[in-house]
């Protein structure tokens, strides 16, 4: 195969998934995407998951040009040439699939993210939440065990709320007792969704701070929960559109520029 | 061996130590192996630090991590301790001004949890005295108050409170409930004149009510009173305006380091070592002589290899400006193991690192001094004046550090962040670096890589 038509692989492995996207950079086309849990084994896990991605593609791994991992693991992920932050990645994905964006939200597992993109896609500024994970999607991780909901049916569970329950706790773990509170008083399991939803939404528009510049885009695993940027649109004013494919914007990121890698392209995080 | 600079471990410091010895190395009476205070001392966090790799960053170090045998040294020479506690620079060239009394800064311990990974027992001791984790982790003093262990216990004890840090204030009430005499001395919160008011312009560019000044001035005057009074012999104006004189003599030239190794291309000294060199301003180490001296090794060794075109960093890291010391020094390696160098700083004692005035009377001068303090003015005040110091020097990038449980750290990160974010353009990052950053480092490194390639990608 020639390096030129050579496909790139990103890889990220954040705190409660792996994701991996395989990318065409000639035909600029997703060819394969897909996550597992993440695990203590995370090189093998990305690894076997690579392995079926490119099995179900009839790819060989040798047709792969470069890789780069990104995400909370992306040191242990020795496949690859480059280890690129995933607020970089985020950008980068998001400006290959929807140009224009000048604000992402990005809500993963383990930590929230606001990034301010300027006009040409790169980022101007970031911030990220710190040591807590009441902006993030452990909160609402916590709330569907609690509910014994799946995760992603709270978003379905949340639209039949009357009245949204008013959580005051801005820290997951004291969340978590009202919650247990709410229950007991009889508040209906989807007033309390609606309110959890509310609340983190409250959390991040927090961080995104006044007038963030539009379009707005919502990506990460939380996005995937149909509501949450109804709920983090009504804290903001102002519209927040769910990233095509949210879960795997990182990954996509990571292997556009594993493209730029095999391109010899200068890009700074390369 | 390569005396091309760069960071090194300690166990190659062994090495270095060796051979530099071989060649000649002449130290000071508190020199050695590093390695001796990981051994005797149980310093372990040293073993994980990278640190320079010159004669002079030895010197400071062993300057460092030898304080407490100079405290006990000066105590059998008949001299009296007074610990000078939140006043970061004030109070020390006071005592320094008699020649009896040695100062040194209680509040130090604070980076004791981290030097000795914990197993100082010092933060638990707070805990159990009600002064838990919700404080800053300054309150590692407390425990050293109670074990004995890190410092001599002084013979006199001062401390600012008001508007300097209303944690520590917490801490040292606590301390003197447990029997410990503090003189205690008020710092009003700075705040602009009133039109009409008079006004008195301040190091740092800012200015104060003239009513203000004199109120320090007055508390000052106590606190010399009683240092006169300690001493066993009077503090004049004369003594007083030598003991500026010399605190201006480290003070220019930690000025001129700074400005060296800030400015030039390669870093030619880490940001550890600038960090521990500016912490010297603050109470000269217990001995302002060798203070001087120190900084002066450094300043000669930057100039040196800025004459030479080395430094220990490249010339593409990304210049990052630093607000506000960290708990654990690892951080400060971190950022440089991501591509990035400290090419300006502010670690909230930038007042004890601007020269005194000369030209007024000696406690009207350093009452203009202690109220130029940022803790003691508005945080707008304190973003302003890092603002323009970022413009001044060019910096790619903001990193604010907060730290944990310190009060004035939960707000005035997000105030200086909006100004510089505003004033400058450049982006800005607030992270919160606990004593031990072990469980929390990744977290760290990505918040840090990902302000590099956001950095670097502004570049063009």
């Amino acid at each position: 195969m020639s390096r030129a038509s050579m496909i790139c692989a990103g890889i990220d492995a954040g705190s409660r998934a792996i994701k991996v996207v395989l990318w065409d950079p000639a035909r600029m086309l997703v060819l394969a995407a897909g996550a597992v849990d993440q695990g203590v084994a995370q090189e093998s896990l990305a690894l076997e998951l690579l392995d079926r991605l490119l099995a179900r593609g009839g790819i060989r791994r040798n047709d792969i040009g470069a890789v780069v991992a990104t995400g909370y693991g992306r040191k242990l992920i020795q496949l690859a040439d480059r280890a690129v932050t995933e607020i970089t990645c985020q950008a980068w994905g998001v400006r290959q699939r929807s140009p224009g964006v000048r604000t992402i939200i990005d809500i993963g597992g383990q930590d929230s993210k606001v990034l301010r993109l300027a006009a040409d896609g790169s980022i101007d500024d970031f911030v990220m939440n710190d040591r807590c994970a009441a902006g993030s999607g452990r909160f609402l991780e916590v709330l569907a065990d609690r509910l014994a909901v799946a995760l992603p049916a709270l978003g379905q569970l949340a639209q039949a709320s009357r009245k949204p329950a008013l959580i005051s706790s801005m820290c997951v773990v004291f969340a978590e007792t009202e919650i247990v509170g709410l229950l007991a008083s009889g508040i209906a399991p989807a007033d309390i969704v609606a309110g959890v939803q509310t609340s983190v939404a409250r959390r991040i528009a927090a961080m995104v701070g006044q007038h963030p510049p539009a379009p707005i885009m919502l990506t990460g695993g939380v996005a995937m929960i149909p509501g949450m940027n109804s709920a983090l649109a009504a804290a903001l004013g102002a519209e927040v559109a769910v990233a095509p494919d949210p879960q795997f914007t990182g990954a996509l990121g990571a292997a556009v520029l594993a493209s730029h890698r095999l391109d010899g392209r200068n890009t700074p995080a390369l | 061996m390569n005396d091309l600079p760069r960071r090194i471990t300690m166990r190659e410091w062994d090495d270095r130590y060796a051979d530099l010895r071989a060649r000649g190395l002449r130290e000071a009476d508190y020199g050695g192996p590093l390695r001796r205070h990981v051994d005797d001392g149980d310093d372990r966090r040293l073993l994980c630090l990278q640190l320079d790799n010159s004669p002079a960053a030895l010197r400071l170090w062993n300057f460092l991590l030898t304080e407490e045998d100079r405290l006990g040294q000066a105590e059998s020479q008949g001299k009296k301790l007074v610990g000078t506690m939140k006043d970061l620079g004030t109070v020390p060239v006071m005592a320094y001004a008699l020649p009896n009394l040695v100062a040194f800064y209680p509040d130090g311990a604070w980076w004791l949890p981290c030097l000795m990974e914990d197993r100082t027992n010092l933060l638990a001791i707070a805990d159990s005295l009600g002064i838990d984790e919700s404080f800053c982790p300054v309150r590692a003093m407390l425990g050293a108050f109670v074990t004995r262990a890190h410092f001599p216990i002084p013979g006199m004890l001062t401390c600012s409170v008001g508007a300097t840090c209303d944690d520590f204030s917490a801490i040292a009430q606590r301390l003197s409930g447990m029997g410990h005499d503090v003189l205690w001395w008020e710092m009003p919160h700075r705040r602009p004149p009133e039109p009409g008011e008079p006004s008195v312009a301040l190091p740092g560019g800012f200015v104060a009510p003239a009513s203000q000044v004199e109120f320090v001035r007055r508390e000052l005057q106590r606190v010399g009173e009683a240092l006169a009074a300690y001493a066993g012999r009077p503090l004049t104006d004369d003594m007083l305006a030598v003991g500026i004189c010399r605190a201006n003599c480290f003070r220019r030239e930690l000025g001129q380091l700074r400005q060296l190794v800030f400015a030039a291309p390669a870093a030619p000294l880490p940001a550890l070592e600038m960090l521990i060199a500016e912490m010297l301003a603050v109470h000269f180490c217990s001995d302002q002589d060798e203070a001087l001296e120190v900084v002066r090794s450094l300043r000669a060794e930057a100039a040196d290899r800025v004459a030479k075109g080395v430094g220990v960093l490249s010339p593409r890291a990304v210049r990052v400006y630093w607000v506000n010391p960290v708990a654990d020094l690892r951080a400060m390696n971190l950022l440089e193991d991501l591509g990035g160098r400290v090419c300006g700083s502010e670690y909230l004692f930038c007042h004890a690192i601007e020269p005194i005035p000369e030209d007024l009377e000696p406690l009207e001068a350093l009452a203009r001094a202690a109220l130029a303090d940022p803790m003691v003015g508005s945080p707008a005040d304190r973003a302003q004046r890092i603002a323009r110091e970022i413009a001044v020097i060019g910096a790619e990038a903001l990193v604010i550090s907060r730290i944990p449980g310190a009060s004035h750290c939960a707000w005035e990160g997000s105030i200086i962040g909006a100004v510089v974010r505003q004033r400058c353009g450049i982006p800005v990052l607030e992270i919160e670096v606990p004593p031990i950053t072990d469980s929390i480092e990744p977290s760290l490194r990505t918040r840090l890589e990902a302000l590099l390639e956001t950095a670097q990608e502004n570049r063009g």
